[in-house]
């Protein structure tokens, strides 16, 4: 742990304003996949529809910070607030179905939500998106630039790192193993499906609701794309490739899948074709995605 | 992608040796002018996307590689239609690769995202894409704009419908977004400004499959006149369908050039597009872009469309601004008043400046989709001259 | 409104051949689904490429009711390739890593599809006898249309009977329950899955060069088409036969009458539709009586 805040330190002090901002989008988008793979890699709960939650939060930090400004702990709380809602709501609708209905259904949902992002113009720019947003701040202190923005992304990926881990180690992310892999035994164990998952979901919720109450701030805008399914195919892709079942994993998805879309596409257009190889050779070769072949490695 | 050559010439060398000695614009001539350009190259505007990077290039292979005698380096990004894409890579082009210039944009969303990241920067930027706002609310003294807004093809459709068929009840369908809601928009108002009467509008989701049931809709409407927008797969299924439900030829259409775009739509549609009027700042048979429809054409590609053009206009637009500023576009006051003093010649017709707002004044064109030789063909058959956005007015 | 009875016909026949076109494109993943437990997120790729070959077969001037055969057999044949590698080894895996292959294969085949064909929208040159309308009352309604109907109705029949009413159809099922005592009755099931994916491979290819008289092909379709599969899959109740028909009607008749009644919010108003239907019925409106979840 010292160590990682060690190594930021120093990439914060001499890294340029373009690196450190792509860093901070790594993190919030690890941050996203991370709380994606709660559900994926240890609910055994497959959802298309996490972009909901992680733009969902960001479009609500968005409206908020243009109402009352960016404040951090306003945004950070809106951001989870709008993501236990939303998690709370596709919980209760999709949990009680089970693998391709549970998908089909949170991309409904999840497609439902981009409608209206689509659509109301008036509160959220419709097509176009929100732009003009303040900058970010805590108190009196202005969080503007790339410097502050990867200052904020650290911590708050090292605490979702951190809750997330001490949750799968918990009761109850124990309990959700068992509802993945026995879901009967765990019934007759006297164990409400529903309620593992639905605590699960809502501990997802949040971390991505957090994580995506920053990303307006990354790029000052927030548009209908970043809550629409492709992104949440994007989240899976990143989540296979970095690793189902290994938290840190998600962040090494991020950054290996938004380092071959922002460096490759500049040399070749068949950066999708790459990204395509690469995800199949990771399903083929390491099903449990670069955090699994290093732990193989290492023993 | 191959980048051009940065050739190193005696000349080169000298410049670089001069540089340790003379005045600062001996070394910029040295050094190659290196231009950002965001397009799409996946994604739905795919097509658009390397029809606008293959104009851009063509004019710089036209150029020798060199504006004002100043070696060019063209990098390419690809926003995949996604604002934050869009913006992670302008980020890229202006922190990493140091761009001098940055260009591009179909997507408005991408354009809009893109407006504050260039603004804080304070790079110079010739941003295409055609949102209102961009000409307006959005407008930023870093961006100037060498091509239309929706205002100027919507606003115009409703003249010309008014001039041909005063009186005429229209319905108006689009795709539901905003630029389906802007031209629409700009449409019924300028419409009923003139007096004419505006009947149902429909809107349909982007990506709509089947307009089975819209074209019914609008059948049982019998209007007088339809206006509409659509593009991409959307304006190719809307015009097949239009023809197999027997529209054609009943009910007048009207759209906004896009439905008809010359080599995106019109090979896909063949005759269903017929007889189709639309107003638009680009045409094939518009006399300004004689020589680039040649040279287009020379390359294989058929006959140019929207985006080809508009890669290639925006090269002329930064070739002129690098010759008029003595080599150094970057010197951007200065280049942004030489592009105000006086009009570029380009592609789409003599382009002046709006000081206003950095937004370009253009030639609106009629056309109609005529059959030359068996290939439908959009054919001037009247023009708007000099059309300006009503800008921060509106 | 002139004549509303034209009208609602001729709507309830846009609706239907929506249908129609969904359950072509819904019956290849259902029965992959349902006979052999595979998600097949692929199944966008065979589409559009049975798209691509009719319209090129169509714009070669052969005759044109060949187009269809050969689009079935060129997704057939790349079924078959892909069920030698590597879709076998996931026939046993768990779904989400079939879902996690065929969507990373998904990409790879949009892609090259793609670079060989370009990023242009294309569209195929229907023949002249499919190209005419008929009237209903006043309203104009395409005979590609009816025939797309057709198509659905005889290929959906022609399925059904395989499976349901031939020895090979029973062999099948019953490869599906019990593999194992079909082995000992000296059936090879491995080449029975085979066949069972280049079928649906094929009916893929085939919903393709169908519905590009509708949808035209360009590089995203692939995607779209998959969606509305899966919808139509999952709504219906995971591959029963009668589901998939039953889904098809259900959600080809709520995106159309949604886009009559509610244009504006079309959509929302069909998923919102979509989502109460699965929460009361959460294994879709026909669910098979026994199924591993």
């Amino acid at each position: 742990m010292i160590r990682v805040i060690a190594a930021a330190a120093v990439v914060a002090l001499f890294a340029d304003d373009y690196l450190l901002r792509f860093l901070a989008e790594i993190l919030l988008f690890g941050v996203a996949v991370m709380s994606l793979d709660i559900l994926i890699g240890f609910g055994g709960l497959m959802s298309l529809g996490h972009a909901a939650l992680f733009g969902g939060a960001a479009y609500a930090a968005a409206i908020v910070a243009r109402q009352w400004g960016g404040d951090l702990v306003l945004m950070l709380g809106t951001g989870m607030a709008t993501g236990l809602v939303l998690a709370a709501v596709m919980g209760v609708v999709v949990l009680r179905s089970g693998q391709l209905f549970l998908l089909i259904m949170t991309l409904l949902l999840a497609q439902m939500l981009w409608e209206v992002a689509f659509h109301w113009r008036d509160v959220t720019g419709g097509a176009d998106g929100l732009r003009g947003l303040p900058a970010l701040s805590l108190g009196p202190w202005a969080l503007s630039g790339a410097r502050a923005l990867f200052l904020v992304a650290v911590p708050l990926a090292v605490v979702a790192f951190l809750v997330a881990r001490s949750f799968i180690a918990a009761p109850i992310g124990r309990a959700l193993v068992g509802t993945r892999e026995e879901p009967i035994r765990m019934t007759a164990l006297g164990y409400s499906l529903f309620a593992v998952r639905f605590r699960a979901m809502m501990v997802a919720g949040a971390m991505a609701g957090a994580a995506g109450a920053l990303l307006p701030f990354v790029n000052q805008y927030v548009g209908p794309q970043s809550v629409h399914w492709t992104l949440s195919a994007t989240l899976v892709i990143m989540l296979v490739i970095g690793g189902i079942g290994s938290l840190w994993g998600g962040f090494i998805g991020s950054a290996v899948y938004l380092g071959i879309q922002t460096y490759l596409s500049a040399y070749t257009d068949r950066w999708q074709l790459l990204v395509g190889l690469v995800f199949v050779l990771t399903v083929l070769l390491l099903p449990n995605g670069v955090a699994g072949g290093v732990r193989r490695w290492r023993s | 992608m191959k980048l051009p050559h940065q050739r190193l010439t005696r000349r080169l060398a000298l410049g670089g040796l001069a540089a340790t000695t003379l005045a600062a614009p001996a070394r910029a001539q040295a050094r190659p002018l290196k231009i950002g350009m965001i397009t799409s190259l996946s994604g739905p505007f795919a097509a658009l996307g390397e029809s606008m990077r293959g104009g851009m290039r063509l004019l710089l292979t036209q150029s020798g590689e060199r504006f004002a005698d100043r070696p060019v380096e063209l990098i390419v990004e690809d926003d995949q239609a996604r604002p934050d894409d869009g913006v992670r890579k302008a980020r890229k082009l202006i922190g990493q690769d140091r761009v001098d210039l940055l260009c591009g944009v179909i997507h408005s969303g991408v354009a809009l995202a893109l407006r504050d990241v260039v603004t804080e920067a304070r790079m110079p930027t010739f941003l295409l894409g055609s949102a209102n706002d961009l000409a307006r609310r959005a407008a930023s003294p870093f961006i100037l704009r060498p091509t239309k807004t929706n205002w100027m093809l919507g606003s115009t459709a409703a003249q010309r419908t008014h001039q041909t068929h005063p009186g005429a009840r229209v319905v108006t369908a689009a795709s539901d977004y905003a630029a389906g809601r802007e031209f629409v928009g700009d449409f019924a108002t300028t419409y009923q400004g003139l007096g004419g009467r505006i009947g149902r509008q429909f809107w349909t989701p982007l990506g709509t499959p089947d307009f089975g049931p819209l074209l019914t809709a609008i059948a049982a409407e019998r209007p007088d006149s339809v206006y509409v927008f659509f593009a991409g797969s959307d304006a190719v299924r809307f015009l097949r369908q239009w023809k197999e439900y027997r529209l054609a030829g009943r009910i007048r259409l009207m759209a906004t050039g896009a439905c008809f775009d010359q080599e995106d739509v019109l090979p896909a549609v063949g005759d269903a597009a017929l007889g189709g009027i639309n107003t638009f700042h680009q045409s094939p048979t518009a006399p300004s872009s004689a020589a680039f429809v040649e040279a287009w054409g020379a390359t294989g590609k058929g006959l140019p469309g929207e985006f080809s053009t508009t890669g290639y206009v925006c090269g002329q637009v930064i070739r002129t601004a690098t010759e008029r500023s003595g080599g150094n576009p970057t010197d951007w006051p200065r280049t942004q008043q030489a592009l105000f003093d006086a009009p570029v010649e380009t592609a789409f017709g003599r382009m002046p400046f709006d000081p206003r707002n950095g937004q370009a004044i253009l030639d609106i064109h009629v056309n109609e989709v005529r059959a030359v030789d068996g290939a439908m063909v959009n054919t001037v058959v009247y023009t708007f001259p000099q059309i300006r956005d009503p800008g921060p007015d509106a | 409104m002139p004549d509303a009875l034209g009208y609602g016909a001729v709507q309830t026949l846009n609706a239907l051949s929506f249908s129609a076109l969904l359950l072509l494109n819904g019956l290849g993943l259902s029965v992959v689904l349902s006979l052999m437990n595979f998600v097949n997120l692929a199944h966008g790729s065979f589409f559009l490429l049975g798209s691509y070959v009719a319209i090129f077969w169509l714009g070669s001037g052969a005759p044109w009711w060949l187009a269809f055969p050969a689009a079935f057999l060129a997704a057939g044949l790349a079924g078959l390739l892909l069920d030698r590698f590597p879709f076998r080894r996931f026939y046993a895996r768990p779904h989400l890593m079939q879902v996690l292959l065929t969507y990373g294969l998904s990409l790879i085949f949009a892609d090259l599809m793609r670079w060989g064909i370009g990023a242009q929208i294309l569209t195929p040159e229907l023949p002249d006898m499919l190209k005419g309308v008929v009237f209903i009352g006043d309203m104009p309604f395409p005979i590609f249309r009816l025939f797309l109907i057709g198509a659905g109705t005889v290929l959906g029949l022609a399925l059904w009977l395989l499976l349901d009413r031939t020895i090979w159809g029973a062999v099948l099922r019953a490869a599906v329950t019990d593999r194992g005592i079909v082995e000992t009755l000296g059936i090879d099931t491995r080449r029975v899955f085979t066949v069972v994916l280049v079928l649906s491979a094929g009916l893929g290819g085939l919903s393709g060069a169908l519905g590009a008289g509708m949808l035209a092909a360009y590089p995203g379709l692939d995607e779209e088409v998959l969606l509305l599969a899966l919808v139509t899959v999952v709504v219906g109740g995971l591959g029963s036969f009668g589901g998939s028909v039953a889904g098809a009607l259900v959600v080809g008749f709520t995106l159309t009458f949604s886009k009559v009644w509610l244009p504006e919010f079309a959509n929302l108003a069909a998923f919102g539709a979509l989502v109460l239907l699965l929460l009361v019925r959460p294994a879709g409106i026909v669910a098979p009586a026994l199924r591993r979840l």
